[in-house]
């Protein structure tokens, strides 16, 4: 009797494992919602050079700037990503490719790069508050009090949120992060895969309050962040988000969006650059339903850091203009982006002008790879001028101005 | 929309930049230097980084940025190998490049022969699951992606299944993604077709 019994729960257990291998499986999550028609393509993602560029391989001479600009080389950190500066000068550095996070500190005129933080996972979110360094990884927050007089001796990071990771996925698991007006912490949580369902808290911006680790959805829709900023008269939050991929070379565009209020949805899976309706999941919901972009960035461009220019060193008409790091994506035969592009606002917070601010990384744009370096994150110094960081080299650069 | 803006030519001007403890100090590739330095590697990895052990891969022929990011991610713990992570741990980033340039600079040799049975069914897995999106239509990789046609047999089949498991390291989730669908039935006849590929087209 007792044997029957488990040979019928093997039955039953082996019959919705059967069922499930003969069921259609998924693609992998790149290549969700690809046609027919691409299923040759040879795209494929790039990845940086970890080991670093060899400087004098850099094609600094081809980089363009407006009249009065210039551009020079920093520092080197591998695979350079996300920067924060502390109270005290420090530049923070994060990388999403290894595990690590550096402190590039200037002493009696000489610039030092320190490993500071090893062992991370995926640590691409970095932010500095009141003396505290914030690290967002793959599935947690932690912080690292007093940071900036600890750097050769930092303390272990206490933790502010963890199970940010919710489907622990191979899919856009890296975070930004950035600190509010309101002194909570802002991040993303992608959606899983290129095209899919999210559940409550993926494809959101959410906000942590650090003070006692309360987790809000502030936006939702948001296929994926990775830079954000806010404005710094409206205190609104400006946030770049990718559109997805394999609908073509020139749809969807990625987004500049803005948050007016806590919840708001802005579209995906179901409605794509306020205007595209998903061929998949567009049935369910209408385009009207959700807040249109506030500008069409153009389609496989990739955009990551964006900085309100708030500095003094740049002619007085770049005073609270948005400049976008535009990474350069690979979903596209014919390649775009890998350059900062400068948006300007009029008075009712409205874009005026979208233009470039910085080329030259894209050399061929069919060819494999078509860039010398990719555009990550920037930062705004004290002296106004503004550091960008490259990870395909591992190197920050700092543009400077000077009246020409 | 607005791409009038006047542009000009800018001089380039690199400061001098003092790197007290970063590890990435680095000079063109030196393939002498790799060629040198190699002499720990090929120990394990067989003469000129052609293995001749299934648990073990190939070097040769591999595209010298696969190789550096491999050496890298062992040295910064994001892959871990009894083995490696310890032999990484003391090169420097000019270290890997140089390994990586002479690595690169060598032919492949396969000695790996599949069954038919496998030469027929390989292809079409190979492309079923992607694996010729990103390691090209030869398999033969390209950039940060390794070359995987004529790399060891039991090694192939360790990685695939570290990355079905996600106990793999992966950088981007790309490879934990192809391998998700994966059967252990197919996992062993791409890995036993893909190693026996030598350097000559795919059927």
């Amino acid at each position: 009797m007792k044997k029957k019994i488990i040979s019928s729960l093997i039955f039953a257990l082996a019959i919705p494992a059967f069922a499930q291998q003969k069921a259609e499986e998924p693609p992998p999550r790149w290549l969700q919602g690809r046609s027919e028609a691409d299923a040759k393509s040879t795209l494929h993602p790039f990845n940086p050079k970890l080991t670093g560029a060899d400087i004098s391989d850099l094609k600094i001479s081809k980089l363009k700037l407006p009249a009065g600009f210039s551009i020079d080389v920093w520092a080197e950190v591998p695979n350079a990503r996300s920067l924060a500066r502390g109270t005290k000068g420090t530049i923070f550095v994060s990388n999403l490719a290894a595990n690590d996070v550096y402190a590039v500190v200037e002493k009696d005129g000489k610039r030092e790069v320190k490993k500071i933080l090893k062992g991370l996972n995926a640590p691409n979110g970095i932010a500095f508050m009141d003396g505290t360094l914030y690290v967002a990884e793959r599935t947690q927050i932690k912080k690292y009090e007093n940071i900036e007089d600890r750097l050769d001796n930092p303390p272990e990071g206490v933790l502010v949120v963890d199970g940010i990771d919710p489907t622990n996925g191979p899919g856009h698991f890296w975070k930004y992060l950035t600190v509010g007006p309101d002194k909570k912490l802002y991040f993303n949580i992608g959606s899983p895969q290129n095209i899919t369902m999210p559940n409550y808290v993926q494809a959101t911006i959410m906000r942590v309050d650090p003070k006692n680790g309360r987790l809000e959805r502030y936006a939702q829709g948001v296929r994926n962040s990775v830079g954000m900023d806010f404005h710094p008269v409206t205190k609104k939050l400006w946030f770049t988000e990718h559109g997805r991929d394999w609908l073509g070379d020139d749809i969807p565009n990625d987004e500049l969006n803005v948050v007016s209020k806590q919840g708001e949805n802005f579209g995906y899976p179901f409605c794509h650059q306020g205007d595209i309706s998903d061929p998949i999941y567009g049935k369910y919901a209408s385009c009207d339903q959700f807040t249109p972009p506030a500008l069409k960035l153009g389609a496989h461009v990739a955009p990551l850091g964006l900085h309100f220019y708030t500095g003094k060193q740049f002619p007085a008409e770049y005073k609270n203009n948005l400049f976008i790091a535009r990474h350069g994506s690979w979903n596209r035969n014919t390649k775009q982006g890998y350059d900062v592009m400068r948006v300007v606002l009029d008075g009712n917070g409205k874009v005026a002008k979208y233009e470039p601010f910085l080329t030259g990384f894209l050399e061929d744009e069919k060819g494999d790879p078509p860039m010398w370096g990719r555009p990550v994150d920037l930062l705004v110094m004290p002296d106004g001028a503004m550091l960008m960081s490259d990870d395909y080299n591992g190197i920050i650069y700092k543009i400077s101005y000077k009246k020409p | 929309m607005f791409f009038n803006l006047k542009q000009q030519q800018i001089a380039p001007q690199i400061l001098g930049v003092i790197l007290l403890f970063s590890p990435s100090i680095h000079f063109a590739a030196n393939l002498e230097a790799g060629k040198e330095k190699a002499k720990t590697c090929v120990a394990c990895h067989g003469p000129a980084g052609n293995s001749n052990n299934p648990e073990i891969p190939s070097l040769s022929g591999q595209p010298a940025q696969a190789i550096s990011t491999a050496l890298f991610r062992f040295r910064e713990g994001n892959r871990k190998n009894p083995i490696m992570s310890p032999l990484a741990a003391d090169l420097t980033n000019a270290d890997m490049n140089n390994l990586a340039a002479y690595f690169a600079s060598e032919k492949r040799t396969t000695t790996h022969v599949t069954s038919e049975k496998n030469l027929a069914l390989g292809p079409e897995l190979a492309n079923k699951y992607n694996c010729t999106q990103c390691h090209g239509p030869q398999l033969l990789g390209l950039q940060h992606i390794p070359r995987i046609a004529g790399q060891q047999h039991q090694y192939l089949i360790t990685q695939l299944r570290g990355f079905k498991q996600q106990t793999r390291s992966d950088m981007d989730g790309n490879m934990s993604s192809a391998a998700a669908n994966l059967s252990e039935a197919d996992i062993v006849v791409l890995a036993d077709y893909i190693a026996s590929l030598a350097d000559k087209p795919a059927p």
